[in-house]
């Protein structure tokens, strides 16, 4: 899991190394756009963007395509978004969605639990749930990352801004010594 | 002489109560020649935003058409219209790009915000931002501008208020510069939408 | 020291230029056309570095005239305007600008109307209804701003060409004696002799 920019949180299924590739693109990216416009880039341009990195490593010479699918999170002027980008280079937006090996069955589990006017704990919870389905022995705070963008953790800077943070060790042990 | 100095010119804006005002004088010159009396200085960027340029003319048609690309490519890619202070920042960073070499103009961005609030802002001719809430005057004639302002201007104007107010600042501050004046034209920005008048000034 | 202006009337223009090539205090040349041809109804009229005005010019009627045949369609005084000053606003911030001044003058079939572009070799552009360039500005600017009005016959353009002609005979240091002056309008471009005038 990696953080874009203070809006903007993404991880990732497949190959780590290509990951930390994309990582990269998309903190450039994102720093080019605030370099400009002085301000978080909305997820769905930093999507395109990403989208049109991958899409041009199906079509170039002496290269491979990406072998991970990612998700992006973030808050902007449009209120939370939720993106899976493929390594295709198509992108899809989503309520809320699941990639990697037990995709299927988590969507699933998804489409049962999930709905719109969660909050963010009830958010955190189905996550973790979700996860579990999937996840065989025991799962701890070692095991899984978990991120967050909120809006009111910023507001002692003074203006609200939405800010994309990691979930710590502590915390995570928290959330998962609530599920039985 | 400075090349800020070659055409002539003098631009400001100013803020309201839910409204602002932008204006800019007619005048083209080569020095002391007056080659055109019809030279638009003040151009939309979007229907509640505007933009003068003050500085050396090539400078100011070239950067309306490379201003005018980079909104609309914006819009495009976006789906939505950019916001004065985006804006602000995206010519401020076109201007810095130019560091070493660069566009002999001062913009002035006026415009309405999406809660109809006034923003107005001035750069100098490398892109160094100020966002006061009063008034900004550049060009020519910006010591008399300031001059003006400074005594004319007051909080919470309306838009008719506000336009006396403007012009008044404007005309007389052109008509103590021998480089701006021949006209003026002067928009105000309010939430129900833009009124544009053209003032007569001393035609000499 | 290149003389040069231009008239728009209503549905007419026209543009006067010096045939003189000067270099410091010789005159090398009394019979240079410093007009080109673009389109059926419009002309351009340089000054400056002589042979950057050459270059500059075969490079716009070129490109004028390429668009012309590629697009089975004229481009119109205003964007021929555009498309020169675009030109010259490039080649401005380029290892080696050119120092051109221009004057467009043309005249649009489809809206029946003459129009005069100012150019600098800084490229700022003016759309104007009268003006000139360089030294002989300071003479001519004066009798047109008395004689011009918007709705003047082509007559009456002709004889403010020849008040301006006069003033600059008896008060320019340089005697250009010799000029090209060239019509615009409906019918297209043509050349008006000095001993027509």
């Amino acid at each position: 899991m990696a953080k874009i920019c203070d809006s903007i949180g993404m991880v990732y299924s497949g190959m780590g190394p290509d990951f930390r590739v994309l990582v990269n693109s998309a903190r450039k990216a994102a720093q080019k756009y605030i370099q400009t416009y002085m301000e978080d880039p909305p997820v769905r341009i930093l999507v395109k963007e990403l989208a049109g990195i991958m899409q041009e490593f199906t079509q170039s010479g002496g290269v491979r395509p990406f072998g991970v699918s990612l998700l992006l999170a973030g808050v902007d002027e449009r209120g939370p978004n939720l993106y899976q980008v493929d390594p295709s280079g198509s992108y899809f937006p989503w309520k809320a969605t699941a990639i990697g090996k037990n995709m299927i069955n988590s969507k699933t589990f998804l489409e049962k639990r999930f709905n719109g006017d969660m909050e963010l704990e009830d958010a955190v919870h189905t996550a973790i749930l979700t996860l579990k389905e999937g996840i065989e022995g025991q799962m701890t705070e070692e095991s899984i990352d978990i991120g967050i963008i909120n809006t009111i953790s910023a507001a002692e800077s003074g203006e609200a801004k939405p800010i994309f943070k990691r979930l710590t060790k502590t915390e995570i042990k928290d959330y998962l010594s609530n599920i039985v | 002489m400075s090349i800020m100095q070659y055409n002539g010119s003098a631009v400001v804006a100013m803020t309201g109560k839910n409204c602002v005002a932008i204006a800019a004088d007619k005048r083209l010159g080569q020095r002391a020649l007056t080659v055109d009396m019809g030279f638009d200085k003040v151009f939309p960027m979007t229907n509640r935003l505007y933009v003068g340029l003050a500085g050396l003319a090539t400078d100011v048609k070239t950067l309306h058409d490379r201003f005018r690309m980079h909104v609309n490519l914006y819009k495009h890619r976006e789906e939505r219209t950019i916001a004065p202070k985006t804006f602000a920042h995206m010519v401020s960073h076109m201007l810095y790009e130019r560091r070493f070499g660069p566009y002999f103009v001062e913009p002035v961005i006026a415009g309405l915000d999406d809660n109809q609030q006034p923003f107005i802002c001035n750069m100098d001719l490398i892109g160094c931002p100020n966002f006061p809430n009063d008034f900004v005057v550049c060009g020519t004639a910006d010591e008399n501008l300031f001059g003006m302002c400074e005594s004319l201007w007051e909080p919470d104007l309306g838009p008719e208020e506000l336009f006396e107010t403007i012009s008044q600042a404007l005309l007389n501050a052109v008509d103590r510069d021998a480089m701006s004046g021949w006209g003026a034209i002067v928009h105000i920005l309010t939430p129900d939408g833009v009124i544009t008048r053209e003032l007569k000034g001393r035609m000499d | 020291m290149d003389a040069q202006f231009a008239i728009a009337g209503k549905d007419f223009a026209i543009s006067v230029a010096d045939k003189k090539v000067t270099r410091s205090i010789v005159t090398m040349k009394h019979d240079k056309d410093k007009t080109y041809n673009l389109t059926p109804h419009t002309f351009i009229s340089v000054a400056g570095e002589p042979g950057d005005t050459d270059n500059f010019s075969e490079y716009i009627q070129a490109n004028i005239r390429l668009y012309s045949i590629r697009n089975s369609q004229d481009l119109t005084p205003s964007e021929t305007a555009n498309f020169i000053r675009g030109e010259l606003a490039n080649a401005l911030r380029s290892r080696r600008p050119y120092q051109v001044n221009t004057l467009v003058t043309g005249y649009d079939k489809t809206t029946g109307k003459a129009s005069l572009y100012w150019i600098d070799y800084l490229s700022a552009m003016a759309k104007v209804p009268y003006a000139a360039h360089g030294y002989c500005s300071y003479f001519v600017y004066s009798t047109m701003d008395r004689e011009y009005s918007p709705d003047i016959s082509l007559e009456k353009g002709l004889d403010i060409v020849r008040k301006c002609m006069a003033s600059l005979k008896q008060r320019f240091l340089v005697d250009f004696s010799d000029y090209v002056i060239k019509v615009t309008d409906k019918q297209g471009i043509r050349e008006i002799p000095m001993s027509e005038l």
